[in-house]
């Protein structure tokens, strides 16, 4: 039993520095991605194209839909209370701040973390990887960089995208129920907007988009040899994907909870 | 012998298994080098770390007379410029074009090549084998041996020293084999170095200037053909047997060596 465990436990650790290298190792080829004389710009222009501009309706209606779900039950709820300014309040957080990063980031996860790692595990099994390394290309800078920097470049726009969406969308369904100025509107909404609340919103869809791309990526190479493997770590990358994003979530809104 | 690649004690493990023991091989320049042995005695692994792809547990690996692990980017750059490897299975890029799979080695290492040159270049290899009309087509929709005639071309395209061929003939048709046996004997005619895995008879018969005969990832025999062809080794002989007089049927060159004893 013991002999049992202190395999699982070496295997544990080998993984985990496994993993680290491997971060590290991206980092490394992203910060030389502008010398390298490489082909990897159109994967970025593909990466950006499919994660940013094909999200774009999904992230629309969500976004729709939650701003118009909080103006509803705000212009509901907190004129009872003499607070109706409190509604604008709520928008920017919970918009701004909190679910458009974290939504965007599980949007993303969903559509392009999947994509990424079944499609390099599939190319690990048909030997496309070694192809490129027997040519000299090497994968973390040709195929994981693009990537990590077209998901990353793309959930920072789509976080900014679904905050104005969404913004936007609660104003004209707050016409329908309680018709406002436009103006009156924007107003009060930038007299509760905090340079803080933007930097906090940057800030998750950065580290989620590196989180996201880089989890799935390293899934993607975790497949060994066979096609059975890929549904296996497409689960782990969307489970692993989700779990890091809240915890850093957490630690964000902790590190900014005073601000 | 001018030896080209030098492997020195490589060890290679996968999943705790021993894939490759204790090996140690020079691979002869300007020579067509044959690697023997029953399925899944290691030969894939075997080529694959001597072309630097698979890296080896333990060992050294000599390219030139220089360590491939203390090499700098740019001269692993040159090395893979100067070697084409041929996979198993293809391994074509699936999202790319027939086209575009024999462009992405000139993009990388003639990035200053215009698109003209680039494109003559590939045409003309086209041209050798018949594959012209089918060069906007994804690798899917070739057929087994147009996809390892395209995989030989890609390999081709940066006019390396050094092949590495993974069963090149394996699945492949009768038309397209011999295609593939023209351009490797083509290659070979040039004094381009080949270091071939293959259970092919008629291949081995014709190819060889060195064999390699394994056995469950260990070396059972290296030298010139005709000294591991009179191999006393018994284990030698059961390989030998195995693989070449399957060709002697038909081949009356390799009856003569199994006879030579």
């Amino acid at each position: 039993m013991f002999s049992s465990m202190g395999r699982w436990f070496n295997l544990k650790v080998v993984r985990f520095f496994y993993a680290a290298g491997f971060f590290l190792h991206v980092l490394y080829e992203t910060l030389l991605f502008p010398r390298r004389k490489q082909v990897g710009v159109k994967v970025l222009v593909l990466q950006i194209l499919f994660t940013g501009v094909e999200a774009l309706g999904v992230v629309s209606f969500i976004s729709l839909a939650i701003g118009a779900v909080i103006i509803i039950q705000g212009m509901n709820i907190f004129p009872q209370f003499g607070q109706s300014q409190l509604v604008y309040t709520i928008l920017i957080t919970v918009i701004v701040r909190e679910l458009g990063p974290i939504l965007t980031a599980f949007i993303i996860t969903a559509r392009s973390g999947t994509a990424i790692a079944t499609e390099l595990g599939g190319m690990v099994v048909s030997h496309q990887i070694e192809a490129y390394v027997s040519i000299g290309i090497n994968p973390i800078s040709y195929l994981v960089v693009p990537r990590v920097l077209g998901v990353t470049i793309s959930l920072v726009t789509l976080t900014l995208y679904f905050s104005v969406a969404g913004i936007v969308g609660a104003y004209f369904v707050s016409q329908l129920f309680t018709p406002i100025g436009l103006l009156d509107y924007f107003q009060n909404l930038l007299k509760v907007l905090r340079p803080i609340d933007i930097f906090a919103s940057l800030l998750k869809s950065l580290v989620f988009g590196t989180i996201i791309s880089i989890v799935s990526t390293y899934q993607g190479f975790n497949v060994k040899v066979a096609s059975t493997e890929v549904p296996q770590v497409v689960i782990k990358a969307v489970t692993q994907g989700f779990a890091l994003c809240i915890f850093a979530d957490i630690i964000i809104v902790l590190m900014l909870r005073s601000l | 012998m001018d030896e080209l690649i030098r492997m020195e004690k490589i060890e290679i493990l996968s999943e705790g298994f021993e894939i490759i023991k204790n090996m140690t091989l020079n691979f002869p320049r300007g020579m067509s080098t044959v690697i023997i042995g029953p399925s899944g005695c290691g030969k894939s692994t075997l080529l694959k770390a001597a072309a630097g792809i698979l890296l080896p547990s333990r060992g050294s690996l000599f390219f030139e007379g220089k360590n491939f692990f203390k090499m700098s980017e740019e001269e692993i750059k040159e090395f893979r410029r100067k070697n084409g490897f041929v996979f198993q299975d293809s391994a074509l890029w699936a999202n790319r074009s027939l086209y575009q799979n024999l462009s992405l080695p000139l993009e990388f290492h003639y990035p200053d090549w215009s698109e003209e040159k680039r494109s003559s270049k590939i045409r003309i290899l086209l041209d050798k084998t018949g594959l012209t009309s089918q060069s906007s087509l994804r690798p899917a929709q070739l057929s087994t041996g147009e996809g390892k005639i395209v995989s030989i071309l890609r390999a081709l395209v940066t006019d390396p020293s050094l092949l590495f061929l993974d069963e090149p003939t394996l699945s492949v048709d009768t038309a397209n084999a011999r295609i593939i046996y023209d351009m490797i004997r083509d290659l070979k005619n040039k004094g381009c170095t080949l270091i071939t895995a293959t259970h092919d008879p008629g291949l081995i018969s014709w190819l060889a200037d060195y064999l390699v005969a394994l056995k469950t990832g260990e070396l059972l025999a290296f030298g010139p053909f005709d000294e591991v062809t009179k191999s006393p080794n018994p284990e030698v002989r059961q390989i030998l047997g195995s693989v070449l007089m399957e060709a002697a049927s038909y081949d009356t060159d390799i009856l003569g060596l199994l006879n030579q004893e």
